[in-house]
């Protein structure tokens, strides 16, 4: 007996019942949207936060070891980027500075906080997507590089930019001078970016130390063994800096997210609620399906089919609901994405794997309103029928 | 060779302890090969839990139960799923499944068989066996729009499909009228004893008894004749 005649003759009994048919797709392809609504603000959170030392060029990284996120970073002496020159196999150290200015919306006056972010722009240590052609420019006193990935609360500066050129706005109670965009994104930590010069980020900051950095960017030279020179460093530089390599740079950053505050739990918390309604949903169906035909089943039974049959139709009938509810929840997701990623600004997309995850989930939730559901199948008593 | 029911000191009881309530007592019966046997008796006589404990969807307690082979005292259930799939089952109500046309519905008992293993042969089959209960133009029709009588049938149809050794009905007229009963009964019987088929029908319905070759009358869980 194949696995094949089970499984058609759920088919055929889920397709008899349209309207019941068609709440139960609708209940997976909820859950579904939900799940992948929960998974992709999780993803989104942690990729944007992580979105300024993704765009750090740098083979290794000087932090602070108190520093718990880049959006407030810790500092230490500046001369610590100096000192890693000791190395032949380091070529270059960059020091970044970051802090947080009032900003002054260009068209309604309003004030929010803008992170801003300056370091020596012409090291070629840190790149952000349009930087490059701006860079003569912004040696200029009092210019800054404007994220255009930052919240619209902001003001349309983009839009103000092409119309009508570099324009002045205030941050920090001083007049600077916009004289491009650049793309960085919005994060959870920070609403806005703004790049400038260690000049002119000086100006802007007054009230901190001269002599202390953020972070340090230092680039190798060709060939040079990153692992190698990570170890001589922590060796030799004082306890106040920690040496790391990129993606221990960013692994800490999305650390801090996922540990540090309830948003990973928040997210993983409600994905489960979204598989525990659907679950009830494909439950209540399945459930209903196996009272409503109890004496059908048990006739079956009498006719010698086993209850390993039976619990294949019911099993069967969760497959089939699991995969007519995830590909229009999947299709709806997609398009949800594009929606909510226009509005928050939160790099929300459809990702492959997340897609593997989520089908996953749907069917294992089906699969457990299947089992459920089952037990329901012991009242078709056979010996009930005559 | 054997007769294909045979039963010897059959009791049985529902209930424990104090509340224990035996239904058959001592009982013995055979069923001769081809022979057509009609039950009688009144309510709570055992007639319902003898037909049960034969088709094997119930466990023995005592005698022995000998059908199409089998013993059926100690039989462990997959024993008994098996032998089921030998015998012809038809119930008081039709329990066709609703979602399935006629004969989908007779086709689902050849599914259990190993000499249907594909779709057009079943299919095949079960065109044949309505044809023979005189549906042969309600083939594809859903139970809905069958009226109850020609609802038996295809219940008939699906019991006679698999040729199985043994045919046990309950009340299969009880809910028909006069004319549907008469007619599926003799349909019942014509098949059967085409194929040598023998019938065990339970039944309260005195309409139907000239069907018989034997008339067994039951009370208080003991044959009386």
């Amino acid at each position: 007996m194949s696995m094949w005649l089970p499984f058609r003759l759920a088919w055929r009994q889920l397709r008899a019942e349209r309207a019941r048919l068609f709440s139960a797709i609708a209940g997976v392809m909820f859950a579904c949207v939900l799940v992948f609504m929960q998974l992709g603000f999780r993803s989104a959170l942690f990729d944007s936060a992580t979105a300024l030392p993704q765009a750090l060029h740098g083979e290794l990284f000087l932090v602070h070891p108190l520093t718990t996120a880049l959006f407030r970073p810790e500092s230490f002496p500046r001369v610590r980027a100096y000192q890693t020159l000791a190395l032949p196999d380091v070529s270059v150290a960059v020091p970044i500075y970051m802090a947080q200015g009032i900003w002054r919306n260009p068209v309604d006056g309003s004030h929010r906080a803008i992170q801003l972010i300056g370091f020596d722009t012409e090291a070629g240590a840190v790149s952000f997507p349009g930087l490059p052609p701006l860079i003569s420019a912004l040696k200029r006193p009092d210019t800054i590089a404007f994220d255009w990935k930052s919240r619209p609360e902001f003001g349309p500066v983009a839009a103000l930019l092409a119309e009508r050129g570099p324009f002045k706005v205030q941050i920090a109670n001083r007049e600077v001078e916009i004289v491009g965009t650049v793309a960085l994104g919005a994060s959870f930590g920070a609403d806005g970016n703004a790049v400038m010069s260690e000049t002119n980020f000086r100006r802007l900051v007054t009230e901190r130390k001269a002599g202390n950095a953020d972070l340090v960017a230092l680039r190798l030279r060709p060939g040079a063994d990153a692992a190698a020179v990570q170890q001589q460093l922590t060796a030799l530089l004082p306890r106040d800096v920690r040496v790391v390599t990129h993606d221990e740079l960013v692994a800490w950053e999305r650390n801090y997210w996922e540990t540090a505050t309830p948003i990973g739990f928040i997210f993983a918390f409600g994905s489960l609620m979204g598989l525990v309604v659907g679950m009830v949903i494909v439950y209540q169906i399945l459930f209903a399906d196996i009272a409503s035909h109890l004496a059908e089943y048990a006739t079956l039974k009498a006719m010698g089919f086993s209850g390993g049959y039976l619990r294949l139709v019911v099993m069967g009938a969760a497959g089939i609901l699991a995969g007519l509810g995830f590909v229009p929840g999947v299709l709806a997701s997609i398009g949800l994405y594009d929606v909510v990623a226009k509005a928050t600004l939160l790099p929300l997309r459809m990702d492959p794997n997340r897609g593997v995850l989520v089908a996953g989930l749907i069917f294992a939730m089906c699969a457990i309103a299947g089992l459920l559901a089952m037990r329901k199948l012991r009242d078709a008593d056979p010996a009930d029928m005559f | 060779m054997p007769h294909p029911v045979a039963l010897a000191g059959v009791g049985f009881s529902f209930g424990d302890g104090a509340l224990r309530r035996p239904v058959l007592r001592d009982l013995n019966l055979t069923v001769a090969a081809g022979e057509i046997v009609l039950l009688t008796g009144p309510s709570g006589s055992g007639k319902t839990t003898l037909l049960t404990l034969i088709g094997a969807l119930r466990a023995m307690q005592e005698g022995r139960c000998q059908v199409l082979g089998q013993e059926l005292h100690g039989a462990p259930e997959s024993a008994r799923v098996a032998l089921r799939r030998r015998i012809g089952f038809i119930f008081q109500n039709h329990n066709l499944l609703a979602f399935l046309t006629a004969r989908q519905n007779v086709a689902m008992s050849l599914e259990l068989h190993p000499d249907f293993g594909d779709e057009s042969k079943r299919m095949a089959a079960a065109g044949k066996v309505l044809e023979q209960v005189g549906l042969a133009d309600f083939a594809e029709v859903v139970p809905a729009k069958l009226s109850g009588g020609q609802r038996q049938r295809v219940a008939v149809a699906r019991a006679l499909v698999a040729s199985p050794g043994l045919i046990l009905a309950d009340e299969p007229t009880a809910a028909l009228d006069r004319q549907s009963g008469h007619d599926v009964v003799h349909l019942m019987r014509d098949l059967a004893k085409k194929s040598g088929m023998p019938i065990l029908l339970v039944t309260h319905d005195p309409r139907i008894l000239d069907v018989a070759d034997r008339i067994v009358s039951m009370e208080d869980g003991r044959i009386v004749g």
